[in-house]
């Protein structure tokens, strides 16, 4: 039977960290993943990170996948593709299926890090094609190129059904509405001000009644719900849609571990059943150990520290690693880590209601429930210039209102002109001499695309805004077109002054537009003339 | 004992519902009346009701299912989702073609490998 020192389950972000770990300090790894192609979820994400550099923040997730994979070449990893691990007897032996042979192994050391399963729920036609997942959605667009349909709506508001929910948008397909039956947006603000302002409605406290269609999907009835969450008789409104994307959670996929031997237990907070396992992520059977989605619903910047830790263990159980090399190393993982679970999407804050940011500052209520911040609300924050400092010049507009771990603005900046606190969640804010020189990095790095370069004196009655823009085809210096505020409202007339565009920039344009001067705080969208107005 | 896994006779005829044809383990097409069949025969654990109605035993192996019918079993029975059991997962985590498990260490046997 063939022997291996260590054997990971999964080549997505946890699993290929661990590896990577686990053979930099010599030990010899196999990785076993199903897929044809290793990274897990990784390789479908296209948009930047959140965190802050040693989290690879602004780094879009499928570069991040390519270095991961690069790196555990180069140290001799294995890597096996289209390769089910489909048992793990005790005493560490694993029955592997490939092609169409079945393979015992036995390993030293194991690391499950199979990831996590779709949510589903049930009603009226949710088996009718054109049901999918999200995460199903974003495959087939970022991954195989193809349109899931082309009018859809998303059912969950949280960072998957934004963030996907932009994808699609960028796919060219039209994204009817985001709706949840939470009373607040799930995800980040500066995710769903991204699709707010494209025109897509949030319908908030809102459910899936049914879905109807002969073959396949050909609309969907939604329904409002009540503080106890039962459907309001007569408030039904009928979507015409193709395809309905469910983004309602995910499930870690602890049948392996189970499998395995593993205790388990169920905890809501950590996304359902999960091993049960310690900080170094070893389970309750000598020499497993767990890492990312498997272990508790998070990101895959945690997933991939979460990797690590477990690699460094089994490293360590082997003997390829000293206590105290160990030690520190584990410290320093821990810290990384800690600063990611910081803030009001943080651990232990699902479902609490917070009324002021950390700094005191009070949230912005239509950010939670229409998805943007209101004009109204907007000055408040610190990333806000007054008057007088718009009217001097360029200066940057940070619309980033929520304590969430991320700082590349700071970084962004050569010049000063953004600080963030002692804590990565910090707001950020402005300095008190902003010399903006307009080079657009601060807009371009932001992956929540919540920073704007303003000019409200740009000439006599005209404003001049920066804003970035993801979208495909790219406008060009001179186009006309219509300025949407935050809620992708038309507000008047709009011109394309240039458009950067730069290695550095990765992917995001840097549009600069001429507005008339009292539009300034409210122009925050471009869509060029031609081009279909979703709410007129 | 959780009162969940606390069998009772069947009281009379299953009275069918007006929601009974919602499906909940699309791969194996067993709905909603389905499962309240199996709790009317006094069936309470998931491992009982996946033997008796083949619930996740499909393609997915019940990734999609397990969760939504722990939460309706949950409701039928008035208790909370987490005291109704999981089903056991088995070997193995994904389906495997007869033919693989037919050959499965005969192959190994013929090329002089053994197990
Ligand atoms: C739609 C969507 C959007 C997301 N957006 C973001 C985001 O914007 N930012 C962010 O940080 N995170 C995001 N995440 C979360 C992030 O992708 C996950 O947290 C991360 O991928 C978890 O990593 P993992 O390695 O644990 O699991 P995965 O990436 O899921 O990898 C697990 C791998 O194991 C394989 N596998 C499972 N069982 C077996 C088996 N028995 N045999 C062989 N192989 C097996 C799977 O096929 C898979 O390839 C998103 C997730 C989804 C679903
Ligand atoms: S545009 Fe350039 S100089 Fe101005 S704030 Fe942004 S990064 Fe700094
Ligand atoms: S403004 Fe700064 S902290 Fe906020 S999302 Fe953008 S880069 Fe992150």
């Amino acid at each position: 039977m063939r022997r291996v020192e260590l054997a990971v389950v999964g080549a997505g972000p946890a699993g290929l960290s661990a590896a990577i770990e686990a053979a930099r300090h010599g030990v010899e790894v196999v990785v076993f993943d199903e897929n044809q192609r290793p990274g897990g979820q990784l390789f479908k994400q296209i948009h930047k990170f959140f965190g802050s550099k040693e989290h690879r923040a602004r780094e879009r997730g499928f570069r991040i996948g390519e270095d991961l994979l690069k790196e555990a070449r180069e140290l001799n990893v294995t890597v096996e593709l289209e390769t089910v691990v489909s048992g793990i007897y005790d005493g560490l032996e694993l029955v592997v299926t490939k092609n169409d042979r079945v393979e015992h192994l036995r390993a030293n050391a194991v690391v499950i890090a199979t990831g996590a399963s779709e949510n589903m729920i049930p009603f009226p036609g949710w088996t009718l094609p054109g049901v999918i997942g999200a995460g199903a959605a974003q495959t087939m667009c970022n991954l195989h190129g193809v349109k899931p349909g082309k009018n859809i709506l998303m059912v969950g508001s949280g960072n998957v059904g934004v963030v996907v929910g932009l994808q699609l948008i960028q796919a060219g397909c039209s994204l009817e509405a985001v709706i949840d039956a939470s009373p607040r947006v799930g995800g980040y603000g500066v995710h769903a001000a991204k699709i707010a302002r494209t025109g897509v409605p949030f319908h908030l406290r809102h459910t899936i009644k049914e879905v109807y269609g002969k073959d396949r999907v050909e609309g969907a009835v939604i329904v409002e719900v009540d503080e106890k969450w039962q459907p309001v008789p007569g408030s039904e409104k009928d979507l015409k849609v193709d395809t309905v994307c469910m983004a309602v959670g995910l499930s870690p996929m602890y049948q392996l571990s189970k499998i395995a031997g593993c205790e388990t237990v169920e905890d809501p907070s950590r996304g359902g059943v999960v091993p049960i396992c310690d900080e170094y992520g070893a389970t309750t059977v000598p020499g497993i150990y767990v890492a990312g989605d498997v272990s508790g619903i998070e990101e895959a910047s945690s997933a991939m520290i979460g990797g690590k830790i477990a690699g460094a263990s089994a490293a360590l159980k082997q003997g390829y690693l000293a206590q105290d090399v160990f030690e520190e190393r584990y410290a320093a993982f821990r810290k990384s880590l800690e600063q990611l679970r910081q803030g009001q999407f943080g651990h232990g804050m699902k479902g609490k209601k917070i009324t002021h940011t950390q700094e005191g500052i009070e949230v912005s209520e239509s950010l939670l429930c229409r998805g943007f911040v209101d004009e109204s609300e907007i000055l408040r924050f610190p990333g806000i210039p007054s008057e007088e400092i718009r009217m001097r010049g360029l200066t940057p507009v940070i619309e980033c209102t929520q304590n969430i771990p991320c700082d590349p603005c700071r970084e962004a900046c050569v010049k000063g002109c953004i600080r963030i606190g002692e804590s990565i969640t910090d707001l950020p804010s402005l300095s008190k001499e902003v010399q903006c020189t307009g080079c657009g990095m601060c807009v371009a790095a932001c992956p929540g695309q919540a920073i704007f370069l303003l000019n409200q004196n740009y000439s006599d009655g005209e404003a001049l805004v920066v804003l970035p823009y993801e979208f495909q085809p790219l406008p060009e210096a001179g186009d006309e077109g219509t300025a949407c505020d935050r809620s992708g409202n038309p507000v008047g007339k709009a011109k394309v002054l240039k458009v950067q565009k730069a290695k550095t920039m990765d992917g995001t344009a840097v549009l600069s537009m001429i507005v008339p001067r009292e539009l300034a705080m409210t122009a925050r969208f471009f869509r060029p003339s031609g081009s279909e107005e979703r709410r007129a | 004992m959780a009162e969940s896994n606390r069998r009772k006779a069947p009281e009379g005829e299953y009275v069918p519902k007006a929601d009974d044809d919602l499906l909940i383990c699309r791969c194996e097409e067993v709905s909603q009346g389905d499962i309240r069949r199996a709790l009317h025969q006094g069936l309470r654990t998931m491992n009982e009701i996946k033997r008796e109605t083949r619930l996740g035993m499909g393609l997915c192996q019940g990734q999609t299912c397990t969760r939504i019918a722990r939460a309706f079993i949950a409701r039928e029975l008035g208790v909370a989702p987490g005291e109704v059991g999981l089903p056991t997962p088995r070997t193995p985590a994904r389906p495997v073609p007869m033919t693989v498990i037919a050959r499965d260490g005969i192959m190994d046997e013929a090329a002089g490998e053994g197990i």
